[in-house]
């Protein structure tokens, strides 16, 4: 500046006067060393430490964690939402996020069931291998898949398939344990009736509560098993609902699900705002989604060079940020279904595979970031995390 | 250990533009972002099929390509104009309440003016010397600190000497009598975070005339566009950046920077630093309070910290002009007050009163949302200390309540609006504060009260010798002033380089 001129302007005596008043009955700003960051702990911790209090069987393949906090109030969370673990198995550090199965309605202690995956790296360790008083890491609650009551529908009708029924179990827990203004129908899909995760418990509830109703359907039913069988189509939803209007969908099940019950809904007429979807990890066999290219078999590795780093190689069928996670590479993943995009890198040089779904920015898009927990290699990559 | 000629702590706008300066000129950048993704506010975030914008309104400063403003130049001095696209928002402002009030407003001066004669056409005259007084002090102000007048005088630039130490409400109240009017003319004080009893008249007539002379500007894409574009820039002349990891401690040594600690524990060489977070959180957080010289904190002391916002964005399974949504830019006056009550208001929890406003960006760019969509970002001031205040278990709770009454004055505007609403996130001034790491969330930094505001600002420099800062903490916010921050502080550096 040429000058200070603005000492001329007119009324600067007053400003230097107030402002030497201010520095006077201020605030001591040196007091303020990490208040933001440790204030929001209360509500979005980065991590949380748990301790496994319980261990409750549900069923032959599944079981409920009850996971305390050794040293804090565990935050608030929406019924529906979830957590990830952040684990290390036979050496690896990965993450997986589980829903909460717990009322919302207190916070003494997270329930998460888990259930069995056939050969998988964490759902074994968390069956077999752990025990009372073990410590977990996680991050805090997470997950855009709950009532909202700015715009969903007092009534709600939930769909849920296998394992999918555990942030349902939180929402319904919630509607009958504080007497809520909700009228809640379940149709719940397994195979058979043993698979069913807390069906003993449901049952009970929907002979207690007029405004929950509970309806199993079972794939593969007994002979002579007489409740609803096959799968959970529009006209058993017409034949129980009635009409379907001022209802909210909500899905949370395997992919197979969604692409046969939301083709049901559609037919029923729901428009898209009045169905919420939860995201359920990547696709258990990936070659069997939409567009994969034949010519990339199941067996196919893939080299990828990581600027500034090592090279590895890879598998075809195996998301990025899983591929990573083998090598050492742990990316601060949470939901690993797309949608948190904690996992962005950029893919600098080479092809993947998106599924559909992945929630990528526009932007992100254009230049080459993917998110890699639901990234398939295509081609050798070369990739900046 | 690994050494950089600068490190910048932060990816927001001005820790990009900063950085993208830097590289440019062939220096070795570590660009350090706590979060997966730059940009800071300038970001979005996906639900659904809809990509929300979080901060960008209407962007200043860039002027069309025949008369470019600053914004544009520099843009295109980074080498990044040919990558973005500039869409001119055709609204400077509509007006809905209070009551039945309605006023649609151009970036047009003659359309202005004549907008507000014709609702006030007691009050013409009034309206006209505004403007004028509006943009003469605009030319005054450009013509001493912008082009750097040699010899500056009372008699010279009347206007900058009388006016610049008036608040808005104090010239309004000298102008007109309609407390209305006084209302409608000084809306844009939610752009700047203090009602006009306490903002500065300066900032009022500046507003003014850089919207109306230079338009209001969408990004296509958003402003993540812009700090992905500028992010690229970056990576492409060599810059290396980290995500997810932010700084834990700058290095000092004899009053001089020496290095800084990553949140990953690797330690890096360098001599400069320039913060893109807050001083608050640099000074107290990264240095060892040893070598925080005492005046810091003094000198900090006099400021107060600016409200956060409460902000429903929400994705309607319609377009625009099917819910009868016009105006790119909404503001819903409730009151015609214009004094400290606003301020009252801002300290509360509750949302029947107080300021708001609504973009609707797909009316500025009709590809913003899918086919058959649009969204609207509905925003209100609220300081962070009420929302502190709330019991964790209480939380959501409260953020729904207040989305609730927000929602209902909405849909008393627009009748039928919330039947159509397919997606909608809610952000507290807790919400802020989480991703921005500001103490109370503030959004605006440092409240600029006249005796904060342009002359009397924190500026980027430090006693520690080599940290800098760029940033809406030590000058003015919104996007164009950051953006600028950056570039200066980078050019600062150059320039001490090149002196060496």
């Amino acid at each position: 500046m040429n000058k200070e001129i603005f000492k001329d302007f007119d009324g600067y005596d007053r400003i230097i006067e107030e402002r030497d008043y201010s520095r006077k009955y201020g605030l001591d700003y040196s007091a303020q060393k990490d208040s933001a960051d440790s204030f929001i702990q209360r509500l979005h911790p980065k991590r949380l430490t748990l301790r496994v209090s319980e261990i409750i069987p549900e069923t032959p393949s599944s079981k409920t964690l009850r996971l305390v906090s050794p040293e804090r109030v565990l935050p608030p969370f929406l019924a529906g939402q979830y957590v990830a673990l952040f684990l290390e198995v036979k050496g690896i550090r990965t993450s997986r996020p589980y829903s909460l199965s717990s009322s919302p309605n207190q916070t003494g202690y997270y329930d998460l069931t888990v259930r069995r995956v056939e050969g998988g790296l964490v759902s074994n360790y968390l069956l077999d291998d752990l025990k009372r008083g073990d410590i977990l890491q996680s991050s805090g609650p997470e997950g855009h898949f709950y009532y909202n009551p700015l715009f969903h529908d007092r009534t709600l009708v939930l769909l849920a398939g296998g394992s999918g029924i555990t942030p349902f179990m939180s929402m319904i827990r919630e509607v009958v344990e504080c007497g809520l203004d909700r009228e809640i129908f379940l149709f719940y899909g397994n195979r058979n009736m043993q698979e069913a995760f807390f069906h003993p418990h449901l049952k009970d509830l929907s002979g207690r509560f007029a405004n929950f109703h509970y309806i199993p359907v079972i794939e593969d039913p007994p002979e002579g098993y007489e409740g609803q069988t096959g799968l959970i189509s529009g006209a058993l939803l017409k034949n129980t609902l009635g009409r379907m209007e001022n209802k909210t969908f909500y899905l949370c099940g395997p992919q197979a699900m969604y692409d046969y019950c939301l083709p049901q809904l559609e037919g029923l007429g729901i428009p898209r705002r009045k169905i919420r979807k939860e995201v359920y990890g990547p696709p258990n066999d990936i070659t069997r989604a939409p567009n994969w290219p034949v010519e990339v078999s199941r067996d196919q590795l893939f080299k990828i060079v990581i600027r500034g780093r090592e090279s590895i190689e890879v598998k075809a069928v195996e998301p990025l940020a899983a591929s990573l996670e083998k090598q050492g590479i742990l990316l601060p993943t949470i939901c690993r279904s797309g949608e948190c995009s904690q996992c962005r890198v950029k893919v600098l040089s080479g092809k993947v595979y998106q599924p559909a779904g992945a929630l990528v920015r526009r932007s992100d898009q254009r230049f080459g970031f993917v998110h890699a927990c639901v990234s398939y290699p295509l081609e050798d990559l070369e990739i900046l995390v | 250990m690994d050494s950089y000629d600068v490190v910048v702590i932060g990816a927001g706008n001005g820790g990009l533009t900063a950085s993208a300066t830097l590289a440019q000129k062939g220096l070795n950048v570590l660009l350090l972002e706590r979060h997966n993704i730059p940009g800071g506010c300038a970001t979005s975030f996906c639900r659904g099929r809809f990509e929300f914008e979080v901060a960008l309104h209407q962007l200043s400063g860039v002027g069309t390509p025949e008369s470019p403003g600053p914004l544009r130049m520099m843009f295109s001095q980074l080498g990044v104009l040919e990558d973005l696209e500039l869409v001119e928002i055709k609204d400077l402002y509509h007006v809905i309440g209070p009551g039945d009030f309605r006023i649609d407003l151009k970036p047009d001066r003659e359309q202005v003016i004549a907008a507000f004669q014709e609702k006030f056409p007691n009050e013409k005259d009034g309206i006209e010397r505004f403007f004028n007084l509006s943009y003469q002090y605009a030319f005054q102000m450009l013509s001493a600190f912008y082009f750097k007048d040699p010899d500056p005088s009372r008699e010279k630039f009347p206007f900058l000497y009388q006016y610049s130490f008036k608040t808005a409400q104090e010239v309004l109240d000298d102008f007109f009598r309609d407390p209305l009017l006084k209302c409608a003319l000084s809306l844009y004080w939610g752009f700047l975070g203090l009602p006009p009893s306490r903002l500065s008249f300066a900032y009022l007539a500046l507003l003014f005339f850089t919207y109306i002379e230079l338009k209001p500007f969408h990004i296509k894409g958003g402003s993540q566009t812009l700090s992905n574009v500028l992010i690229q820039r970056f990576l492409s002349q060599g810059g290396t950046v980290r995500f997810s990891c932010g700084a834990e401690k700058i290095l000092v040594n004899q009053g001089r920077v020496e290095g800084v600690i990553t949140e990953s524990g690797d330690q890096i060489k360098t001599g400069y630093v320039i913060s893109n977070i807050s001083p608050v959180a640099t000074y107290t957080n990264l240095i060892d309070p040893i070598y925080v010289p005492e005046n810091v904190f003094q000198e900090m002391r006099g400021r107060s910290l600016s409200p956060s916002a409460f902000t429903l964005f929400i994705g309607f399974d319609r377009e625009a002009h099917e819910l009868g949504l016009t105006g790119s830019m909404t503001f819903f006056p409730n009151h015609t007050d214009i004094t400290d009550k606003n301020l009252v208001e801002m300290q509360r929890l509750g949302m029947e009163n107080p300021f708001m406003a609504m973009s609707c960006y797909d009316l500025a760019d009709p590809g913003f949302s899918p086919p058959g969509t649009c969204q609207a970002s509905v925003v209100t001031l609220k300081y962070g200390e009420p929302w502190m205040r709330v019991p964790p278990a209480q939380y959501h709770q409260e953020k729904f309540r207040c989305a609730e009454a927000m929602l209902q004055r909405l849909e008393a505007a627009f009748p039928g609006v919330r039947g159509h609403i397919e997606e909608i996130e809610v952000a507290t001034p807790l919400t802020h504060m989480r991703y921005l790491g500001h103490p109370n969330g503030a959004i605006y930094g440092f409240e600029q009260y006249t005796k904060d505001s342009m002359f009397f600002q924190p500026g980027r420099t430090s006693p520690i010798g080599g940290l800098s800062f760029a940033s809406g903490w030590i000058g003015d916010c919104g996007f164009q002033p950051t953006l600028q921050a950056g570039v200066s502080a980078a050019r600062a550096i150059i320039r001490e380089l090149e002196r060496k």
